[in-house]
């Protein structure tokens, strides 16, 4: 295994330098400038945080609190009881564990696999790559919604019905995350690195490990955090496919919070609450490498 | 890992193309094998799992559309039946029309604002964190509460909208009643839901645009705006692509919105009545599984005919011009 | 026709997968949804069905309940015991095969317990016994006495019962309301519609599958007609009920002063409109009380016990455990008897008794018919009633375009009219 090259001289430290310098040229222009495009964010960040600051005063509230007119925009003091209810209803403790499980893996598994084939589809030529590529975005066309009872027989046939993997494996990897990663590798990695790679006898996983990976961390990071959002929101599937109740995920618990004829909406929006949370955390970490500097990490190694 | 090194991509060629012919010996071919063999896996997984998981679904699901099946009961064919009602189908033209209305609506602002968040998201004003978590927090608020908040926001007599319009001098506009205001109302939805989630997308890739070239703005003197036009964008091509194309899959199955606003009656006259959203409806309000499949795979055809012409507009001449800067100059004359 | 199996070369080849869902030959796996069933008579269940020697494992499904029952009937895999089935047990009259007659099991022991209308509600058309009575909806007409009082019309109870004995007096009555108060009689037209064809004795189709809808002075058009008169006289709000936060803000504001609810809507008013406690009263609606909602229980053909299963259904819905499920989660007793048991406590509606009024209008339903092929086609008529009440269609065009778009619907699902 030999090491990858260093990138070219370009990036090192060049975003940083790059701000730098970029500022004093607009000097006489970069506060009013600063004040309108902060302006502009904050006003979008306004209309971005409301619906969930809604939500939050909504499970610090009765269900006719919520439904009260006009509407009450204040925290209430229902929080603790709302709380308590969805804990005394949900199993939390286990549902958070499966929900964990399934939305990690997935979230792993899709990062993993996306990533080998995107770099393999952007910088690679093969026979039948073009038929394969378009084949892969005819998929992302395909409805999704009727084929619940198809995949429910097809995993009744092979026992996985009432299992974790029937969450984890079908979608283990997919074509909206080959897609996204092969455009973001395509303007990211330099053929230079690629070729340079080659020259030094690294086969294609080295220089997939080495070079592709440290530089789509943004995409990666990306994928990764919504893959884990949308297995962790998946509710249709796992309600199908889950029948047992010790084996249940946190949207399938808390979607059975609703009764037929009166919903404690408070409670529900307390559980809803309660897991959107982690998701939040999910995101603040992962999000990070949106900002990672090109050519930081290893790279330089 | 010890595999030989893989042919690479021509950097100028308009991706994805095949490698320009070459006389090929039977050793070189099998050489040539045996390099592909490492992509091959790579790409593997995906493939694999479609065939076992995805492809009996999508077959039983195109073969259900020449039948009437209730879900659960005997399934009996009928031929092109349902397809033959689909295109006589007002209801479904209505959603058809509506659905392309909504996505206009929604997704050219939307890739719009998302393009100009991320942008300034980049540049390196203070607090970006935490912003970044804002225009985060829409892609996880919880459905339910949407529907509350949006109901309230924009209820027609009791609405804040409303109530501030009035303030404010203007009508009040009936938005959850009339045809335009139902669409104008779904389509500020979608926007609120997914600028941030594109705008995400975008500052990843912002990210890994190499900073050579802003050094090399700087040094021409370039404004911000010029910056943004002559640089971002461009190398931005294939990410603004992949939004384009993945926002008009999502446009055109445009169904959660709808569905928490308006319920599975898609509003007054149908007004916000989405492709798929009287797919679900027939599907599984009407457990009418037949029919469901038609509308489902008349979406299929009408979805690929726009990810192509999209895909044409978008990409242009090739993605040529987002790669490197050497291949840029080389594509450029 | 085949079966959905023979499609599909997988499920006919494997007899891998279990039909029923626990492996425990003792235990009964029962679908039911939240406050669908008393915790406390599940409990008890869940240690021994009263009687027997088996136990119920009851399993909350929460939404898409339907779409659940449906794929796993149709997978032919992990299929309950005993399953909850809502008031829409229609759809599943063209599958009826797929669950046991239980007067073959001797359910028709208890038939004299329950209300005759709601039983009938469970028969098939083929004239099988297969959806158990569970809760049922009578309807009354709820308005705000405060609203009416201040208008200067009749307010209490007993004098708006005598005033609208029919829908000519009830939409008059809405025509005053409207000039004196400014308050609109209901939020939208559907609840007209649907008010007035939940207490009718015909209703789409009989059971012998004649369109009944499409004959002269059917029932389907004089509620039709009613509704109509009542948009065009300005009584109705526009504020259709896929807006849930609208109309509770209309009913809170008394800009609406009034709706056809069944039972189980006075906990929701009085959860959704709180502030507006002591205003609300419940008067007979026009000609006689309807019945809306109401759950049914059914058990798969691939019930493991069939006997021990009825068992469990005759228990939970004797007439003192259905007293007891009131108490308990609000649910609406299907036997008269249950209400010897029973009083009510609370303030919402002034010095009126709800559970008073609802017993006695429970008696007055009228026995009818739900068709499967009306679940089809309902929707139709409600949507064009939508039509000509929010976007001003001419309700002539409107009734033309429900008829044919209904006939379209039928004639693609196999049904001659």
């Amino acid at each position: 295994m030999t090491a990858a090259p260093p990138l070219p001289r370009t990036t090192a430290s060049g975003r940083k330098s790059t701000r730098r310098a970029i500022s004093p040229h607009y000097g006489a222009r970069s506060l009013v400038a600063k004040i309108v495009v902060h302006l502009c964010v904050l006003i979008g960040v306004v209309l971005s945080i409301f619906p969930f600051y809604w939500l939050v005063v909504m499970s610090t509230s009765t269900t006719a609190e919520i439904f009260g007119y006009p509407p009450k925009l204040t925290f209430g003091d229902s929080f603790v009881e709302n709380v308590r209810n969805v804990v005394q209803s949900v199993d939390m403790l286990q549902a958070l564990t499966n929900t964990v499980i399934v939305s990690g893996a997935c979230a792993l598994l899709v990062m993993f696999f996306d990533s080998l084939a995107a770099f393999a589809f952007a910088k690679f030529d093969f026979p039948g790559k073009n038929v394969l590529f378009v084949l892969l975005i005819a998929t992302m066309l395909v409805p999704g919604s009727l084929s619940l009872v198809p995949s429910f027989i097809l995993m009744s046939q092979i026992g996985w019905v009432g299992t974790l993997q029937a969450l984890i494996v079908p979608g283990a990897a997919n074509a909206f995350g080959i897609f996204l990663l092969r455009q973001m590798a395509a303007g990211s990695i330099p053929d230079e690195l690629v070729e340079s790679a080659r020259i030094d006898g690294a086969g294609f996983f080295t220089t997939y490990w080495r070079i592709a990976v440290p530089l789509l961390r943004g995409g990666l990071a990306f994928l990764g955090i919504f893959t884990f959002i949308a297995a962790w929101n998946d509710y249709v599937w796992p309600l199908i496919v889950l029948v047992n109740p010790e084996r249940q995920t946190l949207q399938t618990a808390l979607q059975n919070l609703n009764s037929l004829y009166l919903t404690d909406y408070g409670m529900v929006m307390a559980g809803a609450l309660i897991s959107v949370v982690p998701l939040i955390g999910v995101f603040i970490i992962g999000s990070r490498h949106f900002i990672a500097n090109i050519a930081a990490g290893a790279i330089k190694g | 890992m010890t595999a030989a090194p893989p042919a690479i991509a021509r950097p100028d060629a308009p991706a994805p193309a095949p490698a320009p012919g070459r006389r090929d010996t039977r050793a070189r071919r099998r050489r040539r094998r045996r390099e592909n063999l490492p992509l091959y896996i790579a790409i593997s997984p995906f493939y694999l799992l479609f065939a076992v998981f995805g492809l009996f679904p999508i077959l039983f699901s195109i073969v259900l559309s020449f039948t009437d099946w209730d879900g659960m009961g005997e399934i009996s064919f009928v031929g092109l039946a349902q397809y033959q009602f689909l295109v006589t189908d007002d209801r479904f033209w209505n959603a058809v029309g509506n659905t392309f209305i909504i996505w206009i609506l929604s997704t050219v602002p939307m890739l719009f604002l998302a393009m100009a968040i991320a942008f300034l998201l980049h540049q390196n004003i203070r607090f970006t964190p935490l912003y970044r978590v804002a225009f985060f927090l829409p892609n996880v608020t919880s459905m339910v509460a949407m529907a509350i908040v949006f109901g309230s926001v924009f209820s027609d007599t009791f609405g804040l909208v409303n109530s501030a319009m009035t303030a404010l001098g203007l009508d009040a506009v009936p938005w959850l009643s009339s045809p335009w205001g139902i669409k104008i109302t779904i389509a500020a939805m979608v926007i609120w839901r997914f600028t941030g989630y594109n705008a995400i997308i975008y500052l990843a890739g912002l990210q890994s645009i190499p900073t050579d070239l802003y050094d090399a703005a700087r040094v021409d003197g370039a404004s911000l705006l010029q910056v943004f036009f002559r640089i971002t964008i461009p190398l931005m091509r294939p990410i603004i692509l992949f939004t384009v194309i993945t926002s008009t899959i999502g446009g055109l199955s445009l169904f959660t919105e709808p569905q928490v606003l308006l319920g599975d009656g898609g509003g007054a006259g149908e007004a916000g009545m989405t492709i798929v959203l009287y797919q679900y409806n027939q599907a599984f309000t009407q457990f009418d599984f037949g029919y469901g499949s038609a509308i489902a795979w008349a979406l299929f055809l009408i979805a690929a005919v726009f990810a192509i012409i999209n895909w044409r507009l978008v990409s242009g001449r090739g993605d040529g011009p987002a790669r490197r800067p050497r291949a840029r100059k080389d594509s450029r004359r | 026709m085949l079966g959905a199996a023979g499609l599909m070369p997988l499920a006919a080849a494997g007899c891998g997968s279990p039909e029923t869902i626990s492996e425990d030959p003792s235990e009964l796996v029962m679908w039911y949804w939240n406050r669908s069933a008393s915790p406390e008579l599940l409990d008890q269940a869940s240690s021994a069905i009263p009687g027997t020697d088996k136990h119920v494992r009851a399993d909350v499904i929460g939404t898409n309940f339907d779409t659940k029952l449906r794929t796993s009937l149709a997978g032919k895999a992990y299929i309950p015991d005993i399953t909850y089935i809502n008031s829409n047990n229609a759809l599943y009259f063209t599958n009826e095969d797929l669950f046991l007659d239980l007067d073959e099991l001797g359910a028709d022991a208890v038939k004299s317990d329950f209300y005759e209308w709601k039983w009938e509600l469970g028969i098939t058309p083929k004239g099988r016994f297969c959806f158990f009575p569970l809760d049922i909806g009578p309807t009354g007409f709820f308005y705000r006495q405060d609203v009416f009082e201040d208008a200067g019309l009749p307010s209490s109870p007993e004098d708006v019962s005598a005033a609208i004995t029919t829908w000519e007096d009830w939409i008059a009555l809405g025509a005053e309301l409207k000039d004196s108060a400014g308050s609109f009689l209901v939020n939208d037209a559907q609840n007209i519609f649907e008010g007035y064809l939940n207490s009718s004795p015909e209703r789409y189709f009989d059971t012998d599958d004649n369109a009944l809808y499409l004959e002269d002075g059917s029932a389907v058009r004089r509620a039709w007609d009613v509704t109509i008169t009542a948009i065009e006289a300005g009584l109705t709000a526009k504020i259709p009920r896929d807006r849930g936060t609208d109309q509770n803000a209309a009913w809170s504001s008394g800009r609406t002063a009034g709706n056809i609810g069944a039972a189980w809507w006075t906990q929701i008013l009085a959860e959704s409109a709180p502030d507006t406690e002591g205003s609300w009263r419940i008067a007979s609606q026009p000609v006689r009380a309807g019945n809306n909602g109401g759950s049914f229980a059914a058990l798969p053909h691939t019930c493991k016990d069939p006997e021990a299963a009825l068992a469990f259904l005759t228990w939970i819905n004797s007439p003192s455990n259905q007293a007891l499920a009131y108490e308990d989660v609000q649910l609406f007793p299907s036997t008269p008897d249950s209400f010897t048991d029973l009083s009510y406590s609370g303030t919402f509606f002034g010095d009126q008794d709800p559970l008073d009024f609802f017993s006695t209008a429970a008696e007055t339903v009228p026995t009818s018919f739900i068709s499967a092929w009306e679940t089809m086609i309902g929707g139709s008529f409600t949507f064009e009633i939508a039509n000509v009440e929010t976007t001003g269609k001419d309700p002539d065009q409107a009734w033309a375009d429900a008829l044919s778009q209904a006939e379209r619907v039928l004639t693609k699902r196999g049904v001659e009219v």
